[in-house]
């Protein structure tokens, strides 16, 4: 039993567990597809695909000509029709041409034929900088997709919420963008469960209890974020580590319940300050919390610029040192 | 219907006599418009209408002493905003006040403080704010509070055996002629019984030779520039403090720090026809003797004629007693918790003194005691601090250098 039980979890980076997330997908429910560019004999650009065209065959793991407007306009037409496609995008930052697709058809639909169709199809997507990718390769913009109603869009910050929620986004009847921290891809292995199961859409996982500052993160910044409560940890500052998991629908409740113990909030991100996701949580904040709050809320983010080339990346990207001065700053307001 | 209760202003006043009301039954009244005028222990304050609507009763005679907590006017409010102007309009009683706007203190505090403070029933307005920029911290409103619940504990103190003794339960109170012990009078016993208590006090004496000072105010004096000693000491006073800024401090116990203040606000002990009150001569570090010697003049006057409102009794940092005008050469003082040092300033007398040439001469001499929180300081530099200022005041020239 014991032997078993071990054989149950395997050790996975996030690209594998994302692989392994699609190839019990396909296997469990034929009606899953996936489309992408390079993804069959290749493997994908990442090799999230690597080896399911061989075991899934080409009508089922499909390579698409060079259009993402293409790729998700099928997906679409396939996924109203019966069909649950997965598309990988290769960069979030080529998700540019398949915008108005996404914006006009996937996440329309339901409500234009009332209900009568709903576009069950599930967008992947790697983001995010800290792999030095050349320009246009690194934006993490989440904001243009939670301020689209009628899309969801979950970002893991682990191996295993990366096959949790890829499974759970599939099952859902309604269209999931599901954005993979480039940066995590291959960063730390985890024993990650082989049978299917999913993680939550719309809740927050709490990684550390504290009394005195909330951090928000989600994705490649999650790390950031524990880094920065450990070090914060030493000088007797206790935080509340929230990994949002689901951008869109936010978990109120969750965020709410943390700050109003705590407080104090900052709130971190990578993507661009202005009309960044971060000012949606401030305004979650003031809501639902107000009367709690002890200080201003801070937010670390990248800057108005698109992500530099290179090592300027690191001046973009939120580092732990600028998330203990703005933890600093909520503790000595 | 809105019950308007008399609430604690803030200087942990239990009641409060009815002095005017500014409406009428009948009237119509904006939220925040004045309705009557209280004389607390310590100030005279206005309580204001919490919403817009009509005064439908007044429950208290003018001139009636209340509880805190008692309900002095009902008001029926209006929502509805038209409602109200057009029954402004019609309402022919004219508000007595309706002009006069109350200029409300903008508080800084967080929201978190301000919650505070609204469930406890204090009004943010009137606390005092130790943190940066004067911000309204959490520990502002708790010690607001702290002072609420104090007096109950207090009047609980005397112990079982000594009521029943034939000194209290005095059989013929009749023969003896009794004062009230209540009002003001309870107050400055409650504070000086809870700081006397809380704070191991040193006192120590010193004297200064004020001669040249004295010469040098005669000589303003003849240019047109009298200013009065109490002026010149609090000047020099601020110096040394900055000098020595744990006199200016505040023990904070409960986070285990000595908070440290950077502004110098002076309490002025001041005898008052109904007992001891501080008046508070703010940021005297940042204004000259002369206005200094103004605005003591200022807040001894409005002590004098009952005047004093709240916020010239708060945020005093280090408090000054000059008994010198009524006499006496020492004192052990009692410090003005939760500060950290009080010092008295008794009589010049013109006395023998031995000069620095050995020689005898004639010169006036000023004593004073300082009391200090021995928990925060210790003696030698309670003795450092009236070294400084005593030189300041022997050596007027010293001061003027500092001021430069």
């Amino acid at each position: 039993m014991e032997a078993t039980k071990a054989q149950q979890t395997r050790s996975m980076t996030m690209v594998q567990a994302v692989n392994d997330a699609l190839r019990v997908a396909l296997e469990q429910d034929e009606t899953v597809l996936l489309l992408g560019e390079d993804i069959g004999r290749n493997g994908g650009v990442f090799r999230a695909t690597d080896g399911l065209q061989a075991q899934f065959g080409e009508e089922r793991v499909i390579d698409t000509p060079l259009s993402e407007a293409g790729i998700v306009g099928t997906a679409v037409g396939l996924a109203v029709s019966g069909s649950k496609p997965i598309v990988e995008i290769q960069f979030m930052g080529f998700v540019y041409p398949a915008y108005e697709q996404i914006m006009t058809h996937v996440s329309r639909i339901r409500m234009r034929s009332l209900s009568h169709y709903t576009v069950p199809m599930v967008i992947r997507a790697p983001y995010g900088a800290g792999i030095r990718a050349p320009e246009i390769h690194s934006d993490s913009m989440e904001a243009l997709f939670t301020h689209m109603p009628g899309i969801k869009v979950v970002c893991p910050s682990t191996p295993t919420e990366a096959k949790g929620l890829l499974l759970a986004a599939l099952r859902d009847p309604d269209p999931v963008l599901m954005m993979e921290p480039l940066r995590l891809y291959r960063g730390e292995k985890e024993d990650v469960a082989l049978n299917h199961y999913e993680t939550d859409i719309g809740k927050a996982t709490k990684l550390s209890e504290g009394k005195d500052v909330t951090l928000l993160a989600w994705g490649a910044m999650v790390a950031v974020v524990k880094k920065a409560a450990a070090a914060v940890a030493e000088e007797g500052i206790a935080c509340d580590v929230i990994d949002l998991r689901t951008l869109f629908p936010l978990d109120k409740d969750t965020i709410a319940e943390s700050v109003q113990k705590t407080g104090r909030a900052v709130v971190v991100h990578e993507a661009h300050a202005t009309g960044g996701l971060g000012n949606d949580l401030v305004s979650v904040i003031n809501d639902t919390s107000f009367l709690s709050m002890r200080s201003p809320i801070e937010r670390v983010t990248g800057f108005d610029v698109p992500v530099p080339i290179g090592s300027l990346e690191d001046h973009y990207i939120p580092s732990v040192s600028r998330v203990v001065e703005a933890i600093h700053k909520t503790v000595q307001f | 219907m809105i019950e308007v209760k008399l609430h604690d202003i803030g200087e942990g006043m239990t009641e409060g006599e009815i002095l005017t009301f500014f409406v009428k039954v009948g009237d119509v009244v904006k939220m925040d418009q004045p309705l009557v005028e209280v004389q607390t222990d310590k100030v005279s304050a206005e309580l204001s209408a919490p919403k817009a609507g009509i005064v439908k009763e007044i429950l208290i005679e003018q001139g009636e002493t209340v509880m805190v907590g008692t309900s002095i006017l009902m008001i029926e409010e209006i929502r509805d905003k038209e409602e109200l102007e057009q029954r402004q309009e019609k309402s022919t009683v004219k508000n007595y006040r309706s002009e006069a706007v109350r200029s409300q203190r903008r508080v800084l505090a967080s929201p978190y403080t301000r919650k505070i403070a609204r469930e406890n029933q204090v009004n943010i307005e009137d606390v005092v704010g130790t943190g940066e920029k004067g911000r309204v911290i959490d520990q502002d409103v708790y010690a607001v509070l702290g002072f609420k619940k104090k007096p109950e504990q207090q009047s609980k103190k005397p112990s079982p055996e000594l009521r029943s003794s034939s000194y209290f339960t005095g059989s013929k109170p009749s023969s003896v002629r009794t004062i009230p012990y209540e009002g003001r009078r309870k107050q400055i016993a409650t504070k000086m019984t809870e700081s006397v208590y809380t704070i191991p006090h040193v006192t120590h004496f010193e004297e200064a030779n004020v001669t040249s000072l004295l010469e040098w105010r005669t000589a303003c004096k003849e240019v047109g520039m009298p200013f009065s000693l109490g002026a010149y000491f609090i000047k020099a006073l601020v110096i040394t403090l900055k000098e020595h800024p744990l006199f200016n401090s505040v023990l904070d116990e409960k986070n285990g720090v000595i908070r440290i203040q950077d502004f110098y606000n002076i309490g002025l002990a001041t005898n008052a026809p109904d007992g001891l009150i501080v008046p508070v001569l703010k940021q005297a570090d940042r204004k000259s003797i002369l206005t200094i010697d103004r605005e003591m003049k200022e807040l001894t006057r409005k002590a004098q004629d009952n005047e004093l409102k709240g916020d010239d009794l708060r945020g005093g940092t280090f408090t000054v007693s000059n008994v010198g005008p009524l006499g006496s050469t020492g004192a052990t003082p009692i410090i003005n918790a939760p500060q950290t040092a009080l010092l008295a300033i008794h009589k010049t007398k013109r006395r023998p003194i031995v000069t620095k040439d050995d020689q005898l001469a004639i010169g006036d001499v000023m004593t004073m005691s300082m009391s200090f929180d021995h928990r925060i300081a210790d003696g030698a530099q309670a003795v450092a601090f009236t070294n400084r200022w005593v030189e300041l005041l022997e050596e007027p020239k010293r001061l003027i250098l500092e001021l430069m």
